[in-house]
């Protein structure tokens, strides 16, 4: 056990080594990738603070600590998007196109070959914003920090953004049986979209789905309610692991069943 | 070394009327029918054989290797490789075979070749001095040293194709797949390729299965083939035993000045043979009669034309392989 994990985390290294000399052959495609997610996240910053010029605060939540949760909000999913990308073309076209039968004839676990082959550069563009956002937003907000609460954060991220990935290895499964699933996983992914903000903001239908349904919620909302407030860190962080523990299991376990249902493709 | 036991795979397919309306049909109520692509086949490889796969596409020859790589699981029957049982000890059976699609590739696209091979001995858990040697050796059978500091990207199809069997190669399995090696290739390169295989399969007792439509492959390199057709197997034999079950066909090729030769002669008529053991042309002057000399003896066959006709120039052939193919892939259709 021990050695395989090793063995894992030295095999993820040489991928990720091996998509680093890839991206000096294509440097401006990577470059224009990390530029463009950068202006996306800075068009909705520059919108949120436009709202903010006109509104004091937004049932209660002030521009700080807005600003606070969405950026929160980037970290795990620019953490997903980096290492876990490639079950994208899971979804896409890996499975429909059969490619996936070399993931099956090499002598490592397909699913954690086929996740860590890639390594999304372009996600940093969605980090920076996170941790600038962060770094700014945290001075105005009165919080006491410790070493305990800094490992929190750490835990926090970690698990938040296994609820990304969780997702995407269950969403990716369904191209086993219906070879495309990629919009699938988008339309989960557009459902994202809601937890950049504080979810309270919501009517009840949105809240439930964010918490119970498509727990994007955890990925943000929650574990920045503990770091703002401090209250009630059995929920808010506590919650934010067990629902990461259950996301990534539904996904393994239809990851699992989807493989015996793979079906190639002709050549 | 490989047993295969009534091997059996089934797909799901759903049926689609043409059209948008078809689709739309079929996307509210599919119809669903299940079509055996493999049906029950059986066979074994010894260590050290070169088995030739052989049928007309769409046969099955692909899913029975995708099965038997652990790609595909079956549906019944099984097959155990080297002892092991392809799907449920995957990563350790994975570790003693190789695998070639010629149609893909498990190269690094977008890195120069040798990147893949470092990678590989990673995955393979190769050590570094039998990489080196291993190394040597690929280089040399398959002479990759011109191109392997080259991007994958930028390798043409023969290139590429030795780059893909060393990576096939490089953890020095016991038994190689190889699913159309020489598709789409030149005849030098194609005759490169096959002298590898055979290097590597006399060299190391590599067992060797391979797929292809060129039965060249097939002559130079396995004195056994199997061949299917519509999912069943229609042979399962040496090849010299096909010619001779099979290889009753002769050409007989003259010119006659007489350009109504063929209705003059009137083989059909006189030897009471049928479409399938006469096949006539005529271009111009020169004339190819294709029969079967299991049924009409050759001696009979040029006396009866030799009185019939005045001829210049005259000739029996054997039938070549292809033409024993041809007539097997009939006979499976029929």
């Amino acid at each position: 056990m021990f050695r395989e994990i090793l063995r894992a985390l030295k095999m993820h290294r040489i991928f990720i080594v091996q998509e680093l000399k890839r991206f000096t052959e294509y440097k401006g495609d990577f470059l224009t990738g990390a530029v463009g997610l950068l202006l996306a996240q800075l068009c909705n910053i520059v919108f949120i603070s436009v709202i903010f010029g006109q509104i004091p605060e937004l049932m209660g939540w002030k521009y700080n600590e807005v600003m606070f949760i969405y950026g929160f909000s980037l970290i795990p999913k620019a953490l997903d998007h980096l290492f876990f990308d490639n079950l994208w073309s899971v979804g896409y076209f890996i499975v429909r196109k059969g490619d996936f039968d070399k993931y099956l004839t090499r002598p490592i676990n397909p699913l954690f070959h086929v996740m860590a082959e890639k390594f999304q550069v372009d996600a940093f563009g969605e980090m920076v914003i996170g941790i600038i956002l962060l770094s700014c937003s945290l001075p105005s907000i009165e919080v006491e920090w410790g070493i305990g609460k800094v490992l929190l954060v750490i835990v926090a991220i970690i698990f938040a953004s296994f609820i990304y990935t969780g997702i995407k290895i269950g969403t990716a499964s369904i191209a086993f049986w219906t070879k495309r699933s990629g919009n699938i996983t988008f339309m989960f992914y557009m459902v994202n979209d809601f937890v950049k903000y504080p979810i309270d903001i919501y009517n009840n239908v949105v809240r439930s789905v964010l918490t119970y349904i498509i727990p994007f919620a955890f990925t943000s909302y929650f574990p920045a309610l503990y770091f703002l407030t401090g209250e009630n860190p059995l929920f808010n962080i506590g919650m934010t692991i067990v629902v990461a523990l259950i996301v990534m299991t539904i996904g393994v376990l239809i990851w699992n069943r989807g493989i015996k249902a793979y079906e190639s493709a002709g050549s | 070394m490989i047993y295969v036991e009534n091997l059996r795979k089934e797909f799901k397919k759903t049926i689609k009327e043409p059209g948008l309306k078809g689709s739309l049909k079929s996307f509210i109520k599919p119809k669903k029918e299940i079509v055996a692509a493999v049906k029950d086949i059986s066979f074994d490889v010894q260590e050290g054989e070169i088995l030739g796969f052989i049928g007309p596409n769409g046969a099955g020859k692909s899913t029975v290797i995708k099965m038997l790589t652990g790609i595909l699981s079956p549906t019944s029957g099984k097959c155990t490789i080297n002892g092991k049982d392809p799907q449920k000890d995957r990563k350790t059976y994975v570790k003693e075979i190789g695998v070639v699609f010629g149609q893909r590739t498990q190269l690094w696209w977008d890195l120069p070749l040798t990147e893949t091979y470092t990678v590989l001995k990673e995955i393979y858990e190769v050590d570094d001095s039998r990489f080196k040697k291993r190394m040597g050796f690929l280089n040399e059978v398959l002479e990759l040293d011109s191109f392997i500091n080259s991007p994958v990207r930028t390798l043409s199809l023969g290139q590429r194709m030795r780059a893909d069997i060393a990576a096939s190669l490089l953890h020095s399995p016991k038994v190689l797949f190889l699913d159309e090696p020489t598709i789409g290739l030149d005849v030098v390169v194609k005759d490169n390729i096959r002298k590898a295989i055979a290097k590597i399969n006399e060299e190391e007792h590599t067992t060797v299965v391979l797929t292809t439509h060129d039965l060249e492959d097939i002559e130079l390199l396995s004195k056994r083939i199997v061949m299917i057709d519509k999912g069943s197997k229609v042979f399962d034999g040496k090849i010299t035993d096909l010619k001779e079950k099979y290889g009753q066909m002769r050409e007989l090729a003259f010119v006659s000045p007489d350009e109504n030769a063929l209705n003059v002669l009137g083989y059909g008529e006189k030897f009471g043979l049928s479409d399938d053991d006469l096949i006539q042309e005529q271009d111009g002057t020169s004339c190819k009669i294709r029969f079967n000399s299991a049924i009409v003896p050759v001696s009979d066959m040029l006396s009866y034309t030799l009185s019939k006709i005045n001829v210049k120039d005259i000739n029996v052939k054997d039938a070549d392989i292809e033409e024993i193919i041809r007539r097997l892939y009939k006979e499976g259709v029929e």
